[in-house]
Formats: C-alpha cells, sequence, structure tokens
C-alpha cells in the first residue's frame, strides 16, 4: 500500500526545493515551445522535401476549383505567371466554366480519390496528362478542398499506341506471309501447266486453225506473265511483312518505291481518276537503312495522298520523285494535287493522335511513325501544303546514317 | 550546524485587509477565479462579501463548496475538474484549514495531474501550481502560511500529508475582522491547533531562531489571549490570537510538527473529529513523554504558561502541563480519547498508523508504537 518513500528531515527543510513560479513554468514553456517549434520545422522540411521529390505537377484547388497552391513542378512545366488565386479552367483551358471530365467534383462528391485523363494544349505541344483528384477535407478550413496530381502520360500513350501499330503490322506481317505461302503453290501450279499447255501447243498447233492456235497462245501468255506478277507481288509481301527485319542494309531507293507502288497498285487501280507520276531518279545512289520501314512511310505518305484526292475530287495525279541532295542525301518526294492542309493543322501533323480522318478511319499514328522512321535514320520529314492546291512531303535521307546504338 | 531553510508567503495583516483581494488577485494575473470555501462561511456572509469584491473589480468567479471538514480526495479532484474546465486561473480560499488545505489540492492536481495521492510525502510536485491567495477565517490552522496539506484518503482512511514549497500560496490576507463571527467552540479549537503547532514545532530538532522566535510569540499571544477571547469575545484579544496563528504558521510551516500531530492525523483520518478538538485530550501528554529530550525547551514553554518562575527546567515544565490541562478544562473541551472514540479497538492501528506520518520525523524523542500506545492509555 505505501509505496511512497518516507519523507526524512532533509525533505522537510527542502533546500533545493523552492515554489515553482510562473517564471519559471514561463521558461519552461518556452524551451518546451522552442522544442516542438524546431520539430515541427523539421518535419516540415522533410515534408517539403518529399514534396519537391513528387515528380508529377501537383496543386491544392479549392471546392470551387480556385488554386491555392502549386508545386515547383508545376512552375518547370507551365512556366511564367502566377496561377494562385486563378480558376483551374480558365488557367488551362482559357474557359469560364469547369472542364465536363474534370475527377474534382467527383472527388469531393464521393470522397474518394478519383482519376482522369485529358489533353492539355501546352507550348504548342499537345500532352496527354493523368489525372488524380483526392479529396482533402479539414474541419478548420472555410472551404473543401481538392489535391489534384497531373501526371504527363504523353510518352507513355504514345509508345503505347506505338506498340499496338507495331504488333497490328507483326500480326499482318505474319498473315501475309502465310497467305503468300499458300498462294505461291498455287500459283507455281497455274504457271507450270499453262507452261505445259504451250508445250503440248505445238503438237496440235498443226490440228486447229490458226486463229485459236493463237487465241491460245496469246491466253496463256497472258497467265505466265500474270503468275509472274502475282510471284513478285508475293515475294513483296513477303519481304515487308518479314517481322524483326530492323537492320540497316543497302536499299536501292529507286526499286523500294517501285515496289512501294507495286503493293499498292491494286489500290490506286480503283481511283480511276488518279494518275501516279513517277519520276526516279537514274544512278540514285544507294542508301543505308531499314526497307521495311522506310516502305512503310512511303506507304503511308501515299495513303494519306490518296485520301487527301478522295476528300477532294476523287481525281489528280501523284507525283513520286526521287533526287540526290548534295552529296550524301537523298530526297523522296509525294506530291499530290489533293485537298491541302489548313495551316493551323500543319504543326500538329506529326505528332501522335492527330487526325482529320473520321472516327474509325484512322487512329492518327502515321504520320507520327512516319516522322519516328525518318528521325531514326537521322533524316528529315517536312511539308508544304496550299489549301485546295494539294500538299507535298518531302523526306530527306542520309546515305550513311551514323548509328550510334545497337 | 544544520543547515535550515524559512520561507513564508506574502502576509497581508490588519483590519479590512480583505478589500486588497481583488487587486492582489489582478497582480497574479487573475481573469476567472476558482473560490472555495463551504456552508460555515456562506451563513456568516462573508462568501458573498468576498464575491462582491471580487466582482467589483470585474473579476469572473466560479464558487465551489464541496468541502468538508477534514476534506476527501474525491472533493479535491472534483475541484480540479472544475479548475480545469472553467479555464479558471487564481485560487482564492476563504474559510478554515479544510477550505485552505481542500484548495491545495485542488492547485497540486490542476497543475501537475493525477490523483492527489500520487503527491503524498515530501517534494513530490514537480510542477507549478496555479497562484493562491489565501484568507483564513480561524486563527489556527495555519495553512495559508504552511507547506502542508492534509488530505483524506477515504479508500486507505488516512490523512495524507503533501508536503513541498510549492504549496505555500503566494499571498495570505489575515483580517481579523472575519473570526467575529466564529462560533465559541471554533475559536477554541482552532487557537488550541495553533498552540499545538507552536509547541510542536519549538521543540523540533528542525527549529531554528528564526521559526523558534515565532513559536514563543505563538505562545505568549495564546496564553494572553485565550480566555478573554472565548469567554467575552473580546475583538483585541481575537486579533492577537490571529497574529499567533500566523506566527505558529511560520514556525512549523519550516520546522515541521511533532508526535501529536502524526497521532491526529491518523486518528482524523478514520475518524471524522474536529482536529483542534484532538489538541487538548493529547498534547499535555505527549509533551510529559517529550519532556526528557528536550527539558530546557519544555521549561521554556512552562514559564510562558505559568509566568516567570525560578526552578528547573523540568519543574516549570511539568508545572506548564498542569496548567494546560486547567486551561482546556476551563474551555470545556474534551479531556479523555474516550470522549473522542467510541472504544478502545482501532488504537493500535492508530498508533501504528501514525508512526508512519511525517510528522512524527520532527518529534524530539523517537517515538514507537508502543510509545504512542502508552500515550493514549494515558489520557483515555
Amino acid at each position: 500500500m505505501e509505496a511512497t518513500p518516507s519523507p526524512t528531515l532533509y525533505d522537510l527543510i527542502g533546500i533545493e526545493h523552492s515554489k515553482l513560479g510562473y517564471f519559471e513554468e514561463l521558461r519552461q514553456k518556452i524551451e518546451e515551445l522552442k522544442g516542438s517549434n524546431t520539430e515541427s520545422e523539421n518535419r516540415r522540411r522533410e515534408i517539403g522535401a518529399i514534396l519537391d521529390g513528387i515528380t508529377d505537377v501537383m496543386m491544392v484547388l479549392d471546392e470551387d476549383l480556385k488554386i491555392i497552391s502549386v508545386n515547383h513542378v508545376f512552375h518547370d512545366l507551365f512556366g511564367k505567371g502566377n496561377p494562385i488565386g486563378q480558376y483551374c479552367y480558365s488557367y488551362f483551358r482559357q474557359s469560364d466554366e469547369p472542364c465536363e471530365e474534370c475527377p474534382a467534383f467527383r472527388s469531393l462528391k464521393e470522397n474518394v480519390v478519383s482519376k482522369e485523363t485529358a489533353i492539355f494544349r501546352i507550348a504548342g505541344r499537345n500532352m496527354q496528362f493523368e489525372m488524380v483528384a483526392s479529396p482533402l477535407k479539414n474541419p478548420q478550413w472555410p472551404k473543401h478542398r481538392v489535391l489534384i496530381f497531373k501526371r504527363d502520360v504523353t510518352m507513355e500513350k504514345e509508345y503505347q499506341a506505338k506498340y499496338y501499330q507495331a504488333e497490328k503490322m507483326a500480326t499482318i506481317g505474319v498473315l501475309a506471309t502465310g497467305v503468300a505461302h499458300e498462294v505461291n503453290n498455287p500459283l507455281a501450279a497455274i504457271s507450270g501447266y499453262a507452261e505445259g499447255i504451250q508445250r503440248r501447243l505445238a503438237t496440235i498447233e498443226t490440228h486447229v486453225p490458226e486463229s485459236l492456235a493463237e487465241d491460245f497462245r496469246d491466253y496463256t501468255e497472258t497467265i505466265i506473265k500474270e503468275c509472274r506478277r502475282c510471284r513478285d507481288i508475293v515475294r513483296t509481301l513477303l519481304h515487308f511483312g518479314h517481322p524483326v527485319s530492323s537492320q540497316f542494309c543497302v536499299v536501292d531507293v529507286n526499286n523500294m518505291v517501285r515496289e512501294t507502288l507495286k503493293i499498292l497498285h491494286y489500290h490506286l487501280k480503283r481511283k480511276t481518276g488518279i494518275i501516279v507520276d513517277t519520276q526516279l531518279y537514274y544512278g540514285l545512289p544507294h542508301i543505308e537503312g531499314d526497307e521495311p520501314q522506310l516502305k512503310q512511310v512511303l506507304l503511308n505518305l501515299l495513303t494519306n495522298a490518296v485520301d487527301a484526292m478522295d476528300a477532294h475530287k476523287q481525281k489528280g495525279v501523284i507525283s513520286v520523285r526521287t533526287s540526290p541532295l548534295g552529296l550524301d542525301k537523298v530526297l523522296i518526294e509525294v506530291e499530290d494535287t489533293g485537298c491541302g492542309i489548313p495551316s493551323a493543322n500543319r504543326d500538329k501533323l506529326f505528332d501522335p493522335f492527330f487526325t482529320t480522318k473520321p472516327v474509325g478511319k484512322g487512329i492518327g499514328i502515321g504520320l507520327s511513325t512516319c516522322y519516328n522512321i525518318v528521325k531514326e535514320h537521322q533524316g528529315d520529314i517536312s511539308v508544304d501544303s496550299e489549301i485546295g492546291r494539294g500538299s507535298r512531303f518531302i523526306v530527306t535521307l542520309p546515305l550513311k546514317p551514323e548509328r550510334n546504338h545497337g | 550546524m544544520l543547515i535550515t531553510k524559512f520561507a513564508i508567503p506574502d502576509i497581508i495583516f490588519g483590519h479590512g485587509s480583505i478589500k486588497y483581494l481583488a487587486q492582489c488577485a489582478r497582480r497574479l494575473g487573475a481573469q476567472r477565479i476558482l473560490l472555495v470555501s463551504d456552508n460555515g462561511l456562506e451563513s456568516s456572509g462573508w462568501v458573498d462579501q468576498v464575491r462582491q469584491i471580487l466582482e467589483d473589480d470585474r473579476l469572473d468567479c466560479v464558487y465551489f463548496n464541496d468541502v468538508s471538514s477534514n476534506p476527501r480526495d474525491h472533493q479535491v479532484h472534483k475541484g480540479a475538474k472544475l479548475y480545469l474546465q472553467e479555464k479558471l486561473d487564481v485560487i482564492v480560499a476563504l474559510g478554515g484549514g479544510s477550505p485552505m488545505d481542500a484548495a491545495k489540492g485542488i492547485a497540486t492536481i490542476a497543475g501537475n495531474g493525477g490523483k492527489i495521492s500520487d503527491y503524498e510525502g515530501a517534494n513530490r510536485i514537480m510542477r507549478p501550481l496555479p497562484p493562491m491567495i489565501f484568507i483564513p477565517s480561524t486563527a489556527g490552522s495555519g495553512s495559508d502560511i504552511s507547506q502542508y496539506c492534509i488530505i483524506t484518503d477515504v479508500e486507505r482512511q488516512v490523512k495524507m500529508s503533501i508536503i513541498s514549497r510549492s504549496l505555500v500560496p503566494n499571498i495570505s490576507i489575515t483580517d481579523p475582522d472575519l473570526l467575529l463571527t466564529k462560533s465559541r467552540s471554533l475559536i477554541t479549537a482552532s487557537a488550541i491547533d495553533a498552540f499545538a503547532h507552536a509547541v510542536e514545532s519549538y521543540l523540533s530538532p528542525l527549529a531554528s531562531p528564526f521559526t523558534e522566535s515565532q513559536a514563543l510569540l505563538a505562545m505568549r499571544l495564546f496564553i494572553k489571549n485565550i480566555l478573554p477571547a472565548v469567554r467575552d469575545r473580546d475583538q483585541a484579544a481575537l486579533e492577537e490570537l490571529s497574529t499567533a496563528s500566523a506566527a505558529a504558521g511560520m514556525s512549523f510551516s519550516n520546522a515541521g510538527l511533532g508526535t501529536l500531530h502524526a497521532l491526529a492525523h491518523s486518528l482524523g483520518g478514520m475518524y471524522d473529529v474536529l482536529h483542534g478538538m484532538v489538541h487538548p485530550v493529547l498534547l499535555p501528554a505527549v509533551m510529559r513523554y517529550n519532556l526528557a529530550a528536550n527539558p530546557k525547551k519544555l521549561g521554556d514553554i512552562g514559564r510562558i504558561v505559568i509566568g516567570p518562575r525560578v526552578c528547573a527546567d523540568e519543574r516549570a515544565a511539568l508545572a506548564g502541563i498542569d496548567r494546560l490541562e486547567e486551561l482546556f478544562a476551563e474551555m470545556d473541551t474534551p479531556l479523555r480519547l474516550r470522549d473522542l472514540l467510541p472504544d478502545r479497538t482501532p488504537l493500535e492501528k492508530i498508533c501504528s498508523m501514525a508512526t508512519r506520518d511525517a510528522c512524527q520525523l520532527t518529534n524530539p524523542r523517537s517515538a514507537y508504537c508502543d510509545d504512542l500506545m502508552g500515550i493514549c492509555e494515558e489520557v483515555w
């Protein structure tokens, strides 16, 4: 029961014990406050360092979407001007009312973290952002707040689209290879039998009227010729569809143009109003490059040219020209007399996802892929265009790209 | 030589000095005051008067009166809760030893938290207490001066002694006008308590010239004034008894008490007897017991009681003790222990508990349980 030590005489005198006064208390309080101030300052610094380490754009908005605070990434990315106190939607979109897709409202209403992706145009570039909104509620604040993270996912989306495209191409390649093999055998048979008929024709020539024999000769000749053409197309397909041939080899640009046109031959033949004018520079030097990829660039440019005509009058001329440029470059031009490109669209042309085609006709990856391929060859791609008169895409490729990798 | 210490609060003394209460409170930073008092002071009108003084100075005041004679631990806890809940700052106690000790307990818990039993013993209070202003209404307890606080632990039936320099109030305001409204028995009990404080602290091994002179002053004033005060309610006598109480307080707060108070605390913890009424029964017996330890000092006391006399210390001492017994008898106080207790059975427990009381430390002659039993048997 008696846990307390019994006092002694010295305890009663209590020399070292004085009435604890308010000054003493004040001093202790000040010490305590100093301590807790240092502690909270350290914690603040630590949290500040953690926040500075976040590479996403971060901002705190009030429930009316007025910007309360932003982190340094915000300033790095959006640069000039003080965003504090501005409405989010007027700062980013110059709009008078909140964007429909804004996740902030849902987050505040349902008290959950919500996500959304949106495209913002920043410094002339379309950028995709993944936005995460987290509600911040504190009974001491006059209004609720919401914390928004914006992560730049443009690259991811670009890579994702490229990946889909590559996968699609690979699938087509496999399919094409399969089909080509399948077609090759009947072609060999047809062509073989046609040759057989020609051989037999000599023995029966004397027994049939001359005109009939002539017809047979003519028909079998056509069959054999067409079979040979089929075989060439199949070979091109086999070559084109070869999935992982990203090796740089010597490429005959003129030949590459011819083969690409051959692939498109059927497609072009149906557009009766379109004339293809090919001006290939004789003796064009060979370049080093990835032929299938360069073919894809040409194919894209040609398809676009056809589409531009479609949109226009469904007739016109597509000119494909090759020429040397200086001593170490070649030039490939694809020109059409189609609808032309509005100047507003011209600088977005090579951005991923940008498309003027109706939904379902294109995903807007074509020209950006071309751009990447050409860049990989250390070449350049540009466009001249005039509304109603047509467009000219110019691809320059060095003869010997210096490949740093691999 | 023993190193001693002498510490007392600011003491404001004199007729009408109560009017300085508000000013004193303001100086201690008061805005909302806890006023601790009891029913007796309410019926005499002093509580209203004090509230009026505070109100006139626009000081808020929360009143707490759940205080019994021999204040209990739960009353202290309740008061501390009120103090904290109401965000009060200064504690004013008005009354006898009970409201003042209760106020000390409340201040202890308000400043340090926990239970009052956590602070039992000496120097266990580690954080400052709210400022305290005490206005004693009885000339006796000395609580307005002392570093002692006595609270009853209800469960253990023990009067706990809490000793700390922090329990010395900031200001003591003694206004003898308050004594005029006291009952005769209360005047007697508190005056005898003050006298007992003076006697015990005078004999204490911790006594120093500073405490001894106060103790002697208190004893002289008691002997001179006790009868006129009790019989005739003589105003000058009552005022001098106030001085005696304050002087005795200064002495015992710094020098400590002795066996008498150890027994009184132990007895008071088990039986709710008026503290001052234990002394007339036990004081003479305790003085006789202590005579062997310090005949010189007991002789001094004897000469104060019976007047100057040329004889041996021991003779003077014994004559003085005899005279005291007569004096107590004249005042109709209880004289035998059987007047206070139902039977002898609790005696052993009372005595064994008293040996552990802090007051026992400063008794001039060491006393074990058997010795205490002997004293009790002597006065049964």
